[in-house]
């Protein structure tokens, strides 16, 4: 009799335990709907501070725009930016581009070009258009943003990885297992 | 857990959210050659001294030594501080629901003058150009100020902390703006929408360019350069009203 007694209340807290752990996993996470949910887009370079100068390309994710004199910088969106020299309108000719990760801001004054470079503010001489140079780099300027979780409320999203890199941006896509949610 | 890590998390999301969500597109040209950063800009030139802003402090260095930029002061704006611009002989600051006004009489340390409840002035997410004594924004419905109209809105700026809106025009999905002479450019994808602004406070509408989906212009002397998705275009507007395309940006 006692052992059966034992037995149901081994069966019952055994019972319990698996509904509660069920509890748990529905309560930690958002029941894995087929419905839509936020995934982080990670910036593919693993060294965000690498800058340098490479050969003129297309305008792919056009971003804000500078012109001072005959100069225009195209931000190309997160990549850094184009340098095109306008001094005959009809015909830009670009110059080259510079290859600034995470780069969205620029303003020149007297030669020198001031940009972010993900959350460092940097100097390059520009006063040789062709020939660019990083001559100064100050820290930590900018602190990040959006790293943990897309800037919306009540909405799942794909836990983000710090290992996979900066998160840059955060899409929406459909059919996603999210197990975030805020 | 205790309230402090809650309270401090909450904070951090509205911020991102502000953060994330705000018009990096959006930005607003002035017409001076000196060129100027979008309306939500971190970080903006005036004269010989650079303005950077992060969550909370506003930091000034000086450019002297332009390969050298000198930091000179440091303050405190308050929080959840996002964008910086220029605007006439101010800094505005924005954060998620106030700009801050200051100063910048002795540029080496901005001053603050007074604190105004966005967004009952220009919202700080919204872009903005000066015009002697008049502004002109653009409010889209749905954008980062959120807000449920799409409109370009004209301000008395006379008193600049105490922005009166004097005119508005409904538009579709306004972006950046820009003026020559008494035209004023307003992006409106899928177009460019051009306006008469003689009478400020009576914007006239003269009509449409339609080369792209424009996010933002620059009119710089006799051109006006442009931002598309993917590009851009550069035209000649020695007559303001009446643009002719040079070329493309691809």
């Amino acid at each position: 009799m006692q052992q059966y007694f034992i037995m149901r209340k081994a069966i019952g807290f055994l019972s319990l335990l698996a509904i509660l752990s069920g509890c748990t996993a529905s309560m930690d996470e958002p029941p894995p709907s087929p419905t839509s949910a936020y995934v982080p887009v990670y910036y593919k370079q693993e060294n965000v501070y690498a800058v340098k100068a490479e050969a003129a390309k297309p305008i792919v994710k056009a971003g804000k725009q500078y012109v001072l004199g005959n100069l225009l910088l195209q931000n190309e969106i997160n990549e850094g930016i184009h340098l095109i020299d306008v001094s005959n309108p009809a015909i830009p000719k670009k110059l080259g581009f510079l290859s600034i990760p995470l780069c969205t801001e620029m303003a020149i004054r007297q030669g020198f070009l001031y940009a972010n470079n993900y959350d460092d503010l940097i100097v390059i001489d520009l006063r040789v258009p062709a020939d660019p140079k990083v001559v100064k780099r100050i820290e930590d300027v900018f602190p990040p943003a959006n790293q943990e979780y897309p800037p919306y409320f009540n909405v799942s999203f794909e836990c983000p990885d710090k290992k996979k890199g900066v998160v840059v941006g955060w899409e929406l896509k459909n059919n996603i297992q999210a197990s975030c949610r805020r | 857990m205790s309230t402090k890590p809650i309270l401090s998390s909450l904070l951090l999301l509205v911020l991102m959210v502000v953060l994330f969500t705000s018009c990096t597109k959006d930005s607003a040209q002035s017409t001076t050659f000196q060129g100027q950063g979008g309306s939500t800009a971190r970080f903006a030139i005036n004269g010989a001294y650079l303005y950077t802003v992060d969550a909370s402090q506003l930091r000034t260095y000086n450019l002297t030594d332009p390969a050298n930029p000198n930091p000179v002061s440091t303050q405190d704006v308050g929080f959840e501080i996002e964008t910086i611009f220029p605007f006439g002989d101010k800094l505005f600051i924005g954060s998620t629901s106030v700009i801050h006004i200051f100063s910048i009489d002795n540029p080496a340390k901005p001053e603050k003058l007074s604190t105004a409840i966005s967004p009952t002035v220009m919202r700080r997410c919204d872009p903005v150009v000066a015009k002697d004594t008049v502004a002109f924004a653009t409010l889209r419905a749905g954008g980062a100020c959120g807000g449920f109209q799409s409109i370009l809105a004209v301000y008395d700026i006379n008193d600049i902390t105490k922005p009166v809106q004097r005119a508005s025009f409904g538009l579709n999905e306004p972006r950046g703006l820009g003026y020559a002479d008494t035209v004023l450019y307003v992006c409106d994808p899928p177009g460019l929408r051009m306006f008469n602004i003689k009478d400020a406070y009576n914007p006239r509408y003269l009509g449409d360019l339609t080369d792209g989906d424009f996010y933002d212009v620059i009119p710089y002397g006799n051109l006006l350069f442009s931002q598309t998705k993917t590009g851009g275009f550069i035209y000649d507007i020695s007559k303001p009203a009446a643009p002719v395309k040079l070329s493309q940006l691809q």
